[in-house]
Formats: structure tokens, sequence, C-alpha cells
């Protein structure tokens, strides 16, 4: 089990009590983002599809890593990592 | 309403201009009031990394996002917004912009018209109505410059 900080991007600090940074633990991204779940209602449906996947417009770094490079979800963690969750911006007219 | 001083705004417009006929696309940081007000006190250019729609279309770079939100972590600013050009189109938020908007954030939206920026207006989305709403965009002089 690892304690790591969790960064909350603006548009989702209303789940976290405006909190920007979360201290958590768990051994894997897809037991940090569960735990928040259950810390913060409704954090779960924002970042995940149906809890298999992170959704399609949501990034989600471990330090400077993507998950996606990685092994998703179940990306493993240390000690004093720090998880972003960031959402994808685009647009265009 | 969002505050943005006008040196700032002026090199904003610049990034929009040099990428002209290309969209381009980049984060204001800065603070937030109580009444969900903004105040720019940097901004930071993000690549565009929509190759294929260029034109039309802005997919920013993450890595650029982390790379800021890791800049300004310790405070006291965050990232407030987001800018991007529309060239040789108003600048209203599209449907495009709606779905891929995201709330709590401000939306710049500057109109280029033939390599000239033609105007700028910013917007909110509201969440529940999957709408975005205009928001007066003030520039404010800087700190010693007189009105």
């Amino acid at each position: 089990m690892s304690s790591v900080t969790v960064k909350i991007p603006t548009p989702l600090r209303a789940l976290t009590s405006g909190q920007s940074e979360v201290k958590i633990e768990g051994a894997t991204v897809r037991e940090v983002l569960q735990k928040m779940d259950s810390q913060f209602r409704g954090f779960g449906d924002r970042v995940l599809d149906e809890g298999k996947t992170v959704k399609r417009f949501i990034n989600v770094f471990v330090n400077e890593d993507n998950i996606r490079d990685r092994k998703e979800l179940e990306t493993e963690l240390k000690n004093g990592d720090t998880i972003s969750i960031l959402p994808s911006i685009a647009g265009g007219n | 309403m969002i505050k943005i001083p006008a040196s700032l705004l002026r090199q904003i417009y610049d990034h929009t201009e040099e990428s002209y006929p290309y969209e381009c696309c980049g984060l204001m940081i800065g603070t937030t009031d109580a009444e969900k007000n903004h105040t720019v006190h940097a901004f930071r250019r993000c690549k565009n990394l929509n190759k294929d729609r260029a034109r039309d279309r802005y997919d920013m770079d993450p890595l650029d996002m982390l790379r800021v939100e890791r800049e300004f972590q310790n405070g006291p600013w965050d990232i407030i917004g987001i800018y991007h050009s529309h060239p040789d189109h108003p600048s209203r938020a599209s449907q495009t912009d709606t779905d891929r908007g995201w709330p709590d954030y401000s939306y710049v939206i500057i109109s280029v018209q033939n390599g000239t920026v033609a105007g700028a207006q910013s917007w909110v989305l509201n969440e529940n109505e999957k709408k975005f709403y205009e928001e007066p965009l003030v520039s404010v002089p800087e700190e010693g410059e007189s009105k």
C-alpha cells in the first residue's frame, strides 16, 4: 500500500468539497480511484467508464506518465507518487 | 467576469495571429474570487495536436497541461481557463466547444480574420444545460499604468 497525492482539476473540485489535492493510499490507480469514489460521491462516475477504464476525455498521469502508456488502471504506485487527473481540452469553430 | 491585464491579452492575441490560419490554444493561470470571477496573472502557450483539422479544431497537448499544472502546483495561482482561436470565424462558442467544454473554466475565444484579431469573448459552460454563456471580458491596465 502506497501513500500518494491525487491532484484534482478545477472542474472536478465541486465533487471534492473544493479540495485541489487529496492524500490517499492504494497499490494501483484503480484502487486509489475507487477509494476516491467512496470518499467523494459521484467522483467515479466523472472519471471512470462503468468502473472499467478511464473516460475518454480524462487523462490520468502518474508523475509524468500517462497511464494509457502504462498499465492503465492497473498501473502500480509507489510511496510519494503524484496522480494528476486532467480534463482533455479540445474544441474548435 | 474575467479580468486580463492588457499586456497579457496582447500577448495572447500575438499567439493567435502567429498561428493563423490554424487554431491555437493555451492555458490561463490566475485567481478566482468568491463570485467565481477570474483574474488572469499569467498564461502559457500549449500545442494543438490536431493536425488533420487544425484550421477549425484544437486538441490541447495533455503533456502541456500537466507541465502547467506542475509549474503552478504550489500556488497561489491555478489554471482558471483556456483560450483558443477561431480563424476566420466569430468568437462565439461553437457546438464543438460546447461538446468538449468543462465547467468552472473561462473559455476565451479569439476571432482572427485574415491574420488579425477581430474580437474576443469569454464563455463559461453551464454543465446542466450543456450551454455556454458569455461572461464579461475586461482588459485591465497594468499596475502603475494610468487608466
